[in-house]
């Protein structure tokens, strides 16, 4: 080290010469971002903005400033937080059965979560109608067993969206949490004890603050899933329960109306936005 | 040790995994304020005792006894014990303070007391100054040194230590070793330490229990350890030993002939005629100049290891045996290597034990 130090010159070369590789290693996904995400995002945003006669708000004032269409942002934010918490409840405990389970088990557990990301989304939503609707599965089956004399209403039903949502984003919020989970040394559950602290202090002491990044990577994952959904809402409630999504969807193909579509995608995007700022805010390490 | 003084007493301890014996009814009685290691290889079944004591696995049978309580069924946060483990174990999600005041915590202590509890932890062990940090930005030293602190700033009745030093490099780890035994002599913690490391236990501990196949071998000082050792594993695990394999063929007061490939030798020990033993000696006790009721054996030299303050020599004594001797600096003629050379020791310093079946 020494003798190159003497040939080489004196200002040190190798940090700018590490940083062009990083820039040239991450130059094509940057292209990418720029082209295909940025772009499209300043015009949608410019389209929001833009009427016949100039620079407007019009847009913004229908969407922010109408009752139904706050109900709409209130439908998108209902349903991602239920979805969320819901989810939540269901994956985190079972994150950790996972991560307990040995061999063969985990295995399966694993292919059970994996192989459904497989299917398309719609064709779960779709299964899901097939269970509730007034001839389904389930109504089928009730009646069969003398349980209920008519069919219930499940199709088309708050609860209907919500259990279909959560059933089709589950993997994504067990997935970060038993990543995280596993990574857990069984020692500090171990050293809290011998420290005092009987189970429960050690879970709320220990063991959530220690899975929080996975905790927070899946709830960011599934709220700006469940927020922006639009397959799922469409085919388990449809028109009763209109959403940012499928309000967006609507003013493009049906009312003809890009600069509503747009303010709707930019609400969407705020919501989306102070959602992942607000979990790495979270997830950053205390000072 | 006074009886009066008893302050961690294992009876009849024993433990399996499955169709494997861990622990096989183990007893040990610890005084207030001693320093105890549990020596052995590993599955020996010494990291499953500090186990039993800390609550964190349940005995089979038996029962464990801390200043006076019966903690056999308690759980391991209702025991008052103190920690170290191998990798620590720090919170990464908490400061070093925080750390260390976690214990405190959620004993409910009040702020104040968790404040000054902490600052004096933290002086102990000289971080008086990282409290702030976070643990990922200290050295693996310094790690040790807060886990410690953690382990003490509840005031445990006993410390727990289990390998808690084989993460540091040699150097580091040596002066821990001294360090510790102060610091835990000086606020008069009793203490187990479990390691596999000689060294470690011959500084660090009043007493030493050599662990074999889940049953304590040895329970004794370290200077009667070594000096005495109670069997062929406790002898071949502290130290380094000449070991010769012969058979008994008289003897009395004691002391036992023994028939070997490389001559007759004397040991004390008792054996019936024909039984087959090990004599052993260790290397210090073996001199050039023999004089006196002795052991000899005459051989060539095969290797000369220059360690500083001692030289070790390596003797061929035919016959597949081997001797091993340590000179100090002050012998006048040191041999050489191919030297013929005849070794003598005292025949009070020769132990016989009884041959293990793989030993």
């Amino acid at each position: 080290m020494t003798e190159v130090a003497l040939i080489a010159p004196p200002v040190a070369p190798s940090v700018d010469r590490e940083r062009l590789t990083a820039f040239g290693f991450a130059l094509p996904s940057l292209i990418i971002i720029l082209g295909v995400f940025a772009l499209p995002l300043l015009l949608l945003l410019g389209v929001s903005v833009i009427g016949p006669d100039g620079l407007t708000l019009v847009n913004y004032q229908r969407l922010l400033g109408t009752p139904y269409y706050l109900g709409v942002i209130w439908n998108s934010l209902r349903f991602g937080l239920l979805t969320t918490a819901i989810t939540f409840a269901i994956s985190y405990p079972a994150a950790f059965a996972l991560a307990r389970a040995r061999g063969a088990l985990r295995s399966l557990l694993l292919a059970t979560l994996f192989l459904p990301l497989a299917a398309s989304v719609i064709v779960k939503a779709f299964a899901w109608t097939i269970l509730l609707r007034s001839d389904g599965i389930v109504n089928e089956t009730l009646l069969a067993l003398g349980i209920i004399e008519d069919p219930i209403r499940m199709i088309f039903t708050e609860t209907a969206l919500v259990v279909g949502a959560v059933n089709i984003f589950l993997p994504f919020m067990i997935l970060p949490i038993y990543a995280n989970v596993a990574q857990l040394d069984a020692r500090y559950a171990e050293a809290a004890a011998t420290l005092g602290a009987s189970p429960l202090v050690t879970f709320f002491r220990v063991i959530v603050p220690l899975t929080l990044p996975g905790i927070i990577a899946g709830v960011a994952l599934v709220f700006s899933l469940s927020v922006s959904a639009y397959v799922v809402p469409t085919l388990l409630i449809g028109e009763k329960y209109p959403t940012l999504a499928t309000t967006i969807a609507k003013a493009y193909l049906l009312a003809r109306e890009p600069g509503f579509g747009a303010a709707a995608g930019a609400v969407l995007l705020v919501i989306a936005i102070a959602v992942v700022t607000l979990s790495s805010r979270l997830s950053r390490e205390p000072k | 040790m006074s009886e009066t003084a008893l302050h961690l007493v294992v009876r009849g301890v024993s433990k399996r995994f499955g169709a494997t014996t861990v622990l096989d009814r183990v007893d040990l009685t610890i005084g207030r304020g001693e320093l105890v290691t549990l020596l052995g290889p590993s599955g020996c079944g010494k990291t499953t005792l500090l186990r039993l004591v800390a609550g964190l696995a349940q005995p089979d049978q038996g029962q464990i006894e801390l200043a006076g309580r019966d903690i056999t069924n308690t759980p391991p946060h209702r025991r008052n014990v103190g920690v170290v483990f191998q990798n620590y174990a720090l919170f990464p999600h908490l400061t070093v303070a925080g750390n260390v005041a976690f214990g405190l915590k959620v004993r409910g202590a009040p702020k104040a007391e968790i404040d000054a509890a902490v600052e004096r932890a933290l002086s102990l062990v000289k971080l008086g100054h990282l409290g702030g940090r976070r643990i990922s930005a200290l050295s693996g030293g310094q790690q040790q040194r807060v886990a410690l602190a953690r382990a003490i700033a509840v005031e445990p009745d006993v410390l727990l230590f289990d390998e808690a030093l084989s993460a540091l490099d040699r150097k580091l780890r040596e002066e821990m070793q001294v360090e510790l035994r102060r610091l835990l002599q000086d606020v008069k913690a009793t203490a187990i330490f479990v390691t596999h490391d000689q060294d470690e236990a011959l500084t660090m501990s009043d007493r030493v229990a050599v662990m074999n196949k889940g049953r304590i071998e040895q329970l004794a000082e370290p200077r009667e350890l070594y000096a005495r050792p109670a069997s062929l594993f406790a002898l071949n695990f502290v130290g380094l030993s000449t070991r010769i394999p012969g058979t008994v063929v008289g003897g009395k007061d004691g002391k036992v002939e023994v028939d070997t490939r490389v001559g007759r030798l004397s040991a004390v020990g008792t054996f019936q005629s024909g039984s087959p033993v090990v004599v052993a000696t260790r290397p210090e006790q073996l001199r050039l100049d023999a004089a006196g009721e002795a052991n000899a054996v005459s051989g060539r030299v095969r290797s000369v290891v220059f360690q500083g303050s001692r030289t070790l020599i390596e003797v061929d004594a035919g016959a597949g045996e081997s001797l091993l001797a340590e000179l100090s600096g002050r012998d006048a003629a040191m041999p050489r290597v191919h030297d013929e050379i005849r070794l003598a020791w005292p025949i009070a310093e020769t132990f016989a034990f009884a041959a293990e079946p793989h030993a």
